[in-house]
């Protein structure tokens, strides 16, 4: 595809009172530029990855707003898809690149959740399902629940199980100083932590966070030696509500873009040395790990328990940043963060978290409970 | 003849038991059981009120309605309740019933007997052949103040009575009203809980007017108690409906099927049609039963209702589904005080 | 506030709804519950296979604990949803129960 991401710069994600999306999106999207080394006034097109800034802050039209305030103004666009939005900007941005109606572009996740009511962005973040799902009072640790017990019931997953996901993301965001949480968690400490939603307890669910990402995108027909490509993007699309899902035990949309993924760049899950998927509850690590085919379905959550995807294990590592559970969650930059971490651990810059001879690496970012599904594939090329 | 051709009740699940209420308020829980002659009383769930319970019993009267629902020319419906000041119930109730738009409704307010008012008129518009089916309801989720006397009994209920005049299971005989300016119990507009006037509700008020109404039902049908079968009268607590058919010269072997009092309380607009719907439970073809509403401010009306062997089919109906009154009695779920609260939107 | 029109549009859906009987295929208790949810929680909501063969997610009333599991029989009941200011419109809508 000849795109290569040539800079990129993140916020920490947490609880940040004094800052506001503007501020967050300065800090992001210079630290990016100053990495790139391009001028900004090479930059010829923004697009923003962002879910709530209309429900909660009654701002929308943020490609205008980011391209004035970032000193930027040229074409900007909002992409938007509920928890999906920074992989949907990312693969919107690379198919602006490959129509050569571009070729420098700069992609920026934002979003700022923590000035509001826990119960009101709970409501908020209900506009990524159906209408009935709200009129029903769910909530997203809700309709996670209805999985993970799905999958409990088919393959015997256990609650333990499940806990482990949020144990071992603990531990990788205590080596990331970006992340919102510092402090690791025992198996205990999740199990018996209160019922958020059964069987989902509140140390499995992702936090509500501020947060920006930004990363610059480039065509390249020649790529500098000690680059990272983007060599796949692709996008599903499954049922808005789960009513109409064919399955509780899978994430359809998942599995055709990773499918997707991989047949388009020729090469297989088990060549991945480093992957940062959509963990927004703990089953739903577990689900990706599957549903991309890292791992056989059903086995996955026993090999969670037994240490697995850890950075000190062998094989593939999972969630080096933390994932959305240790890293935080700010919806829309999420997506853009997932490439960035792949981005510093194939150029060898994770430090205490550093997967070794990582070579290739995917994001897995969802919108919903796996309405639309986005994978990206990076190699770094030598 | 206009009668009732099919009939359906609800009762929420939830109980709170009067003895929990007296201990909440240090008063002895014997004495006030025996005095009320109630021992729990219905509660709704926090999501229930006069429309929704009001479908539930409507539902099920349809279920032994064998024609289209859109044949169906009246809906009225009597509550203490309605969700709305302005805005009626009877029709968002008859939008959920898809009985199509071809209807007259309105609400009714007249206290504990809107029900009743509702059965009178809606009989009225089949008899002068106006319509060939009419809905009457009475549903209420009344509500009283804490420590206030009127918390010990005031309950929530629904019935349905779907009136025609073929293939009825009971025939409306005769029936009377008798009403005037009383002031014994009252609720202000925009007011949350209602006032009474104590002692008052008494005498010059329900025996007065229930008495009276049935004294013109007496002429009116030249019949006197020992004629009837059953009887039924307006239940605001388990000594008054007692006394009053005594005063009349019932028997209480006449009265006791519709004693549903004690069990659920006084459901106010539903709670003289849910004692109808208990006799209507266990009673034969060819049976005659008398029936006395009583709403606060004041009025009486009064019935007389005649079996017909069409009864015994929808008896054997409800005996199968469990939709017997005495079914739905004991379908039932205890909650304490505070979800009592909770439940009636007081905390 | 809630659009009175949107709670309309929705509402003339519900009356073929009432009596439909279904079974539950997953559920959850939810203890933290959205705005306008609040006053009912903790409530469960589950996904229920209906009889023509179609899905639904709603929430399930009148239960106890023996009533949350798989293939539990449910039927289809009009109740109270979203809560409502004194101002508002009151929205009703299909929740499930447990049958006996």
């Amino acid at each position: 595809m000849n795109i290569s991401i040539t800079g990129c710069g993140q916020t920490k994600f947490g609880e940040l009172w004094d800052s506001s999306p503007r501020s967050l999106a300065r800090q992001a999207v210079f630290t990016a530029i100053a990495d790139s080394g391009i001028n900004k006034k090479s930059i010829q097109a923004i697009f923003v990855s962002n879910m709530l800034s209309g429900i909660l802050g009654m701002q929308s039209h943020l490609g205008a707003l980011f391209a004035e305030e970032l000193g930027i103004q040229v074409p900007a666009f909002t992409i938007e898809g509920a928890c999906a939005s920074g992989g949907l900007a990312v693969h919107s941005a690379i198919n602006s690149l490959l129509s050569q109606k571009y070729n420098t572009v700069l992609v920026l996740g934002v979003e700022k959740m923590t000035d509001h009511s826990s119960e009101f962005i709970s409501s908020a973040l209900m506009g990524a399902g159906s209408n009935e799902e709200r009129l029903a009072g769910a909530t997203f640790p809700a309709l996670y629940a209805l999985l993970a017990r799905a999958h409990m019931e088919k393959y015997g997953t256990t609650e333990s199980q499940l806990a482990s996901v949020s144990v071992k993301n603990h531990f990788h965001a205590s080596l990331n100083p970006l992340a919102q949480f510092s402090h690791p968690l025992t198996l205990d400490q999740v199990i018996r932590s209160s019922s958020v939603a059964s069987p989902l307890k509140l140390l499995e669910c992702s936090p509500i966070s501020d947060g920006a990402a930004a990363i610059i995108l480039q065509s390249s027909s020649s790529p500098k030696k000690d680059s990272v490509e983007i060599i796949a993007s692709e996008v599903a699309t499954d049922t808005l509500g789960l009513a109409n899902r064919n399955s509780l035990t899978e994430l359809q949309s998942t599995k055709k873009a990773a499918k997707n993924a991989f047949t388009s760049c020729g090469i297989t899950p088990s060549d991945i040395d480093i992957a940062e998927v959509h963990d927004c509850f703990s089953i739903a690590e577990i689900l990706a790990i599957e549903d991309i085919g890292f791992d056989k379905k059903g086995e996955v959550a026993k090999k969670m328990e037994q240490g697995k995807y850890r950075i000190d294990s062998d094989g593939l590592v999972i969630n080096s940043s933390g994932g959305l559970k240790g890293c935080g969650h700010p919806i829309g930059a999420t997506g853009v963060k997932q490439i960035i971490e792949i981005y510093n651990q194939l150029l060898g810059q994770c430090k205490d978290r550093q997967v070794k001879n990582a070579q290739l690496g995917l994001t897995h970012n969802v919108g919903g409970t796996g309405a639309t599904a986005v994978i990206h594939i990076l190699k770094k090329h030598d | 003849m206009v009668g009732i051709v099919s009939y359906g009740t609800y009762l929420p699940k939830c109980r709170l038991s009067l003895a929990d209420i007296a201990n909440v308020w240090k008063k002895n829980p014997e004495e006030i059981i025996k005095s009320l002659g109630v021992s729990e009383k219905t509660v709704p769930s926090i999501d229930e009120d006069a429309v929704t319970i009001a479908i539930e019993a409507a539902t099920q009267a349809l279920k032994n309605f064998p024609q289209k629902r859109s044949n169906i020319g009246a809906l009225f419906i009597g509550s203490e309740s309605h969700p709305y000041a302005v805005n009626p119930t009877s029709s968002i109730v008859g939008e959920f019933l898809d009985i199509g738009h071809n209807y007259l409704s309105a609400d009714l307010e007249f206290a504990c007997k809107a029900g009743s008012a509702a059965i009178q008129i809606v009989a009225s518009l089949i008899s002068s052949k106006q319509i060939n089916y009419g809905l009457a309801i009475g549903s209420d989720t009344a509500q009283s103040k804490p420590r206030n006397a009127l918390e010990y009994t005031s309950a929530s209920a629904g019935a349905a009575f779907l009136l025609g005049s073929s293939k009825v299971i009971a025939s409306l005989e005769a029936y009377t009203s008798y009403s005037s300016d009383t002031p014994d119990f009252w609720r202000r507009d925009g007011s949350k809980y209602p006032s009474h006037a104590g002692r008052f509700t008494g005498e010059p008020a329900y025996f007065s007017h229930v008495i009276n109404s049935a004294n013109l039902l007496f002429q009116k049908a030249q019949l006197k108690a020992s004629d009837i079968d059953y009887c039924i009268f307006h239940m605001p607590n388990g000594k008054f409906p007692r006394d009053v058919a005594y005063r009349l010269g019932f028997t209480e072997a006449q009265l006791a099927p519709s004693l549903t009092v004690s069990q659920i309380g006084n459901p106010y607009s539903a709670s003289s049609l849910m004692g109808l719907a208990a006799t209507l439970d266990i009673a034969k073809p060819h049976q005659k039963i008398f029936m006395v509403s009583y709403g606060s401010g004041a009025g009486s009306d009064a019935f007389l209702w005649k079996t017909t062997p069409n009864i015994l089919t929808i008896q054997n109906n409800k005996r199968r589904n469990h939709d017997l009154v005495s079914d739905q009695i004991k379908n039932k779920t205890y909650i304490n005080y505070l979800d009592y609260l909770k439940q009636t939107h007081k905390l | 506030m809630i659009s009175p029109i949107k709670i309309w549009r929705n509402q003339k859906k519900y009356a073929q709804q009432i009596g439909k009987m279904g079974t539950i295929i997953s559920w959850s208790l939810i203890n933290v519950p959205p705005e306008g949810f609040i006053d009912q929680s903790p409530y469960p909501i589950a996904l229920i296979k209906l009889g023509d063969g179609t899905n639904t997610l709603a929430q399930i009333v009148d239960w106890e604990t023996k009533h949350l599991r798989k293939n539990q029989p449910v039927i289809a009941v009009i109740r109270r949803t979203q809560e409502v200011t004194s101002d508002e419109v009151v929205a009703y809508g299909i929740k499930f129960k447990p049958c006996l």
